[in-house]
């Protein structure tokens, strides 16, 4: 097996390691909580879906 | 109206991916139904898997790397602007299909230069890696601005690429962007570049979605776009190699 092989398969199965273990954790805050956050998809938060159910039990 | 006068003029951004409205009928979803991050993760892997699996048939039979190729692109093109809501079945197709034409273009690489394949995969995957932790730990912050350059550059290299493919039919090309002279490796460097920064946009919508708790479906639609970009970043570096070492 060459060097090649050696460094670049070890990159490889290292990074693959690092990608799907981090991706699973939630960004930083510095991240997260930033006013000029892109908005794709307004201000839809899961809390108000919540209310909303809440509300519509409530009404029945 | 927007701080940013070129989001007042063009809209938030000009690709339909990005336009679409994700938001409508899905405001009383189960948490069961809801958009994670660990299933974003998980369809992902799937997608991975399924492209090396391609990849494989696509080594071993190099003439269905055109076919791949094409079935690819249509399935790509269908799930972006007729039904993200099916990515969950046109995603793996996507994935395999791409992971054929490859495994022909890898095969042809290899042939020419030996042991240039393991070093575009470990580049693809390293670059995939440091942009992670970059964006994760807020290194990278993804804004507006940065989405508009980010598809900018992105809409004017597909742009090329399109002219230049139709002047080939003439026997004519834009000479530059496939020489292995200093200006077609400063270009491939530059297209490497705007690829691996489409990778932070994939993350930061695949992290809003989780967050805003999107519909499920879009686990499928956020692995899609991630491995879109994934396989473009590959096939790049793989001609910025070829590129390098045909100048030996």
């Amino acid at each position: 097996m060459s060097w090649n092989t050696i460094i670049f398969g070890g990159m490889f199965i290292l990074s693959l390691f690092i990608f799907i273990n981090l991706s699973k954790f939630k960004a930083s805050k510095k991240q997260l909580d930033r006013p000029d956050r892109i908005n794709r998809f307004g201000d839809r938060k899961p809390e108000n879906d919540i209310k909303i159910i809440r509300d519509l039990d409530e009404n029945k | 109206m927007s701080k940013h006068s070129a989001l007042n003029t063009f809209g938030r951004s000009g690709n339909p991916a990005f336009t679409r409205n994700f938001t409508s009928n899905d405001s009383t979803l189960a948490s069961s139904e809801r958009m994670t991050l660990d299933g974003a993760v998980n369809k992902t892997s799937i997608l991975l898997v399924l492209c090396f699996l391609g990849a494989g048939v696509g080594w071993n039979m190099p003439v269905l790397s055109l076919p791949g190729g094409i079935i690819g692109f249509i399935l790509g093109m269908v799930t972006i602007f007729r039904s993200p809501s099916k990515a969950g079945s046109t995603a793996p197709l996507y994935s395999l299909s791409q992971g054929i034409m490859l495994g022909g273009i890898t095969m042809f690489a290899e042939t020419m230069y030996p042991g240039i394949a393991i070093q575009a995969l470990g580049l693809t995957f390293g670059i995939l890696a440091s942009l992670l932790f970059c964006y994760k730990s807020g290194i990278i912050k993804p804004t507006e601005n940065f989405r508009l350059m980010i598809f900018s550059a992105t809409a004017g290299i597909a742009l090329l690429y399109l002219i230049s493919f139709i002047m080939s039919f003439f026997g004519n090309s834009i000479g530059f962007i496939h020489s292995n002279g200093l200006m077609g490796i400063g270009f491939s460097v530059f297209v490497v570049g705007i690829a691996a920064l489409n990778l932070v946009l994939d993350f930061d919508f695949i992290e809003e979605g989780a967050d805003k708790g999107m519909p499920k479906y879009m686990e499928w639609y956020g692995a899609f776009s991630l491995m879109v970009t994934l396989i473009w970043l590959y096939i790049e570096i793989l001609r910025l190699l070829m590129k390098l070492n045909s100048r030996r």
